[in-house]
């Protein structure tokens, strides 16, 4: 046979072979991968805490209480203990509650009722979480006043030395030098729209300047990752060290021009963004216990939302348009059960 | 209601009330609501709407008739959002008085319930299901229609502006012109001849109404509504000008479709806020008035 004959299948088999070996890659790092990935999921009418190996596999419900809802799971550094949220009652009667438990989904503790967004400082022993603005349910997620650290052995909250000043704050992170909390703030404090540093034990306030949403600091190092709108992922180097942290170099690392991209997480290492990605809508109060509005806040149902994760040593902008399934991200989740707010369960230390 | 019957309702109750009431012409009545809030009587009536040769989207103009209503006589403000007990996205949070923005269409329709709730009455949208249907037999309060909110700021002019030209809208209104790039207090600019405030300027206003740009070439005559829709988040209607507004944007016949936001985490239209209106019988009135 001609080699000019040969050549097509040549090529066709190399491309094969690579796309395959790439496929590979990627999902046999992150099969390789020892931590987990907890999020939430509407399941058979409900809200519940799902969790899988890192590739998705051996997905199993965590919570599995058909007659509470739990979302927005977030997970202590040594990987023991995860907190969340706890929605009762329906409609305007909703509760909605922060809660934390053993990593096996036992050993249930309510921090408190009305609250928001809880996350874990970097000692995994206290909890910052959001008081509701007032009483009344609303569905919004900046629907909060003040900031609370609960104290994980004691079991009580004590407020932040700046709280009665705090309002309007959602998606708090710490750093893992415990120094500061990265939130969105709307229309509050001051603001119309930022994303800000709070000193964790002072009264410093820091604008980073940056425009978008829900922020997330590296776990184990001065990065932050956010969105920088709806279908924009961002990273950049902060430093977190420094009195006066200020944004560095940034990299727009995920663009998806179609669907909504939301809730970036860094892995423990910091190889991986997980983020929930699926198109745009305002919920479906068809299905009990949901809540009309923006289909990426907490307890609004998000048809076809399903978990991605992206490898950020990806030195190129990981567009969807163009973007190899497999080799440039890969989708954790498949159902698109409203599957939105991923957080990486640290192996045990 | 008639209007003859109208005036004589208002001329009886205006002779036997209390100090909240006040005459402003012979056919309106300003009024307290039972959360303190100050509305406007707006009597039925009718009135040409739209504007004849003028911009696609308001032409023809044409007849419309309406009922009665009550509609507030300010804008929405931060402390009634704060009384309300709900989140105030507003961009300018330095007065209490100045009218809410950035609001979604949503969260306006949402704010007329919880005051529907304060004030016992029923509320007009029906929560519990998708897109918070209308309840048409209710009495709780709720966003204007397109042709109500045009009604209430001609106020029984058929000009531009209901108080003349242009020239004056500087005495009625925050506008690009005035407004230094913000908003500002409700009611420091002159009422309209009804007695109702910042109609043509400060905040654009939310109606109820889907926003087609060929609608006025259809519209019926007795109460329109806007189109129907099968789009899940289609435009709405805002009325009157804002802070940004340039003249011509504060003419009463000036129409636009806007985003609702409904679909947005953050709604960033620092010129859209809303006032309420709610239907009214004559015992209603009469009731509110003692």
């Amino acid at each position: 046979m001609k080699l000019t004959k040969l050549l097509p299948s040549i090529v066709l088999t190399t491309i094969c072979c690579s796309s395959s070996n790439s496929f590979g890659t990627l999902k046999s790092k992150l099969e390789q991968n020892t931590h987990e990935i907890v999020h939430e999921a509407y399941h058979d009418g409900n809200w519940e805490l799902f969790i899988s190996s890192a590739d998705g596999s051996e997905q199993k419900n965590l919570t599995n209480t058909p007659k509470i809802n739990e979302l927005y799971p977030q997970c202590s550094s040594d990987g023991s203990k995860i907190c969340f949220l706890v929605d009762t009652g329906t409609g305007r009667n909703t509760i909605r509650s922060a809660w934390v438990m053993s990593r096996d989904g036992t050993d249930r503790v309510k921090i408190s009722d009305h609250a928001r967004q809880p996350c874990w400082a970097p000692d995994s022993k206290k909890i910052v979480w959001l008081p509701q603005e007032y009483k009344k349910w609303n569905v919004v997620d900046y629907y909060s006043k003040g900031l609370m650290f609960y104290d994980v052995s004691t079991k009580e909250s004590t407020p932040h030395p700046i709280s009665d000043k705090i309002r309007h704050l959602y998606n708090p992170s710490f750093s893992s030098n415990g120094k500061w909390i990265a939130a969105t703030v709307h229309a509050g404090m001051g603001f119309n729209h930022a994303i800000l540093l709070i000193e964790a034990n002072g009264s410093k306030i820091i604008n980073l300047g940056i425009s978008g949403c829900r922020p997330c600091l590296k776990p184990n190092g001065n990065q932050i990752t956010w969105g920088s709108g709806d279908h924009t992922i961002e990273v950049a180097d902060i430093d977190l060290d420094s009195d006066n942290p200020k944004v560095g170099k940034r990299r727009l690392m995920i663009r998806d021009k179609v669907n909504k991209i939301y809730h970036s997480e860094w892995s423990p290492e910091g190889k991986y963004i997980t983020f929930s990605r699926g198109p745009n809508g305002k919920g479906d109060l068809s299905k009990p216990s949901t809540y009309q509005g923006a289909c990426e806040m907490v307890g609004v149902f998000a048809k076809g939302w399903n978990i991605f994760s992206v490898p950020t040593t990806n030195s190129k902008e990981i567009d969807f348009e163009t973007a190899s399934p497999g080799k440039d991200y890969y989708q954790v989740s498949k159902d698109g059960l409203s599957y939105k707010e991923a957080d990486w369960l640290h192996q045990t230390k | 209601m008639k209007l003859p019957t109208l005036l004589l309702v208002a001329t009886l109750c205006l002779s036997s009330c209390g100090k909240e009431t006040k005459k402003t012409t012979q056919s309106t009545i300003e009024l307290k609501t039972g959360s303190g809030i100050e509305v406007v009587y707006v009597p039925a009536g009718t009135f040409m709407m739209g504007k004849e040769n003028g911009a696609d989207d308001e032409s023809p103009a044409h007849k419309v008739s309406l009922a009665g209503f009550i509609m507030d006589k300010f804008e929405v403000t931060h402390d009634m959002f704060i009384e309300a007990e709900l989140p105030n996205p507003s961009h300018w949070q330095d007065d209490p008085k100045k009218p809410v923005e950035q609001i979604r269409w949503q969260e306006a329709r949402a704010y007329c319930n919880e005051r529907s709730i304060m004030e016992e009455l029923d509320p007009y949208y029906d929560e519990t299901k998708p897109g918070f249907p209308i309840i048409e037999t209710a009495n709780g309060y709720r966003l204007p229609t397109e042709a109500e909110w045009e009604y209430a700021a001609r106020s029984g002019k058929d000009s531009d502006y209901s108080f003349g030209s242009s020239r004056q809208l500087k005495l009625h209104s925050w506008f690009e012109g005035n407004s230094g790039k913000r908003t500002h207090r409700v009611g420091t600019k002159k009422a309209n001849d009804w007695g109702i405030h910042d109609l043509y300027g400060n905040v654009s206003e939310w109606c109820e109404d889907v926003y087609d740009p060929q609608y006025y070439k259809n519209s019926p005559e007795l109460s329109p509504a806007g189109p129907e829709t099968k789009s899940s988040d289609p435009k709405r209607v805002i009325r009157g000008g804002s802070w940004k507004s340039s003249s011509a944007m504060c003419r009463v016949s000036f129409r636009r479709g806007e985003r609702t936001g409904d679909t947005d985490a953050c709604f960033f239209t620092d010129y859209c806020g809303f006032r309420c209106v709610r239907n009214i019988s004559k015992e209603q009135l009469n009731e509110l008035i003692k």
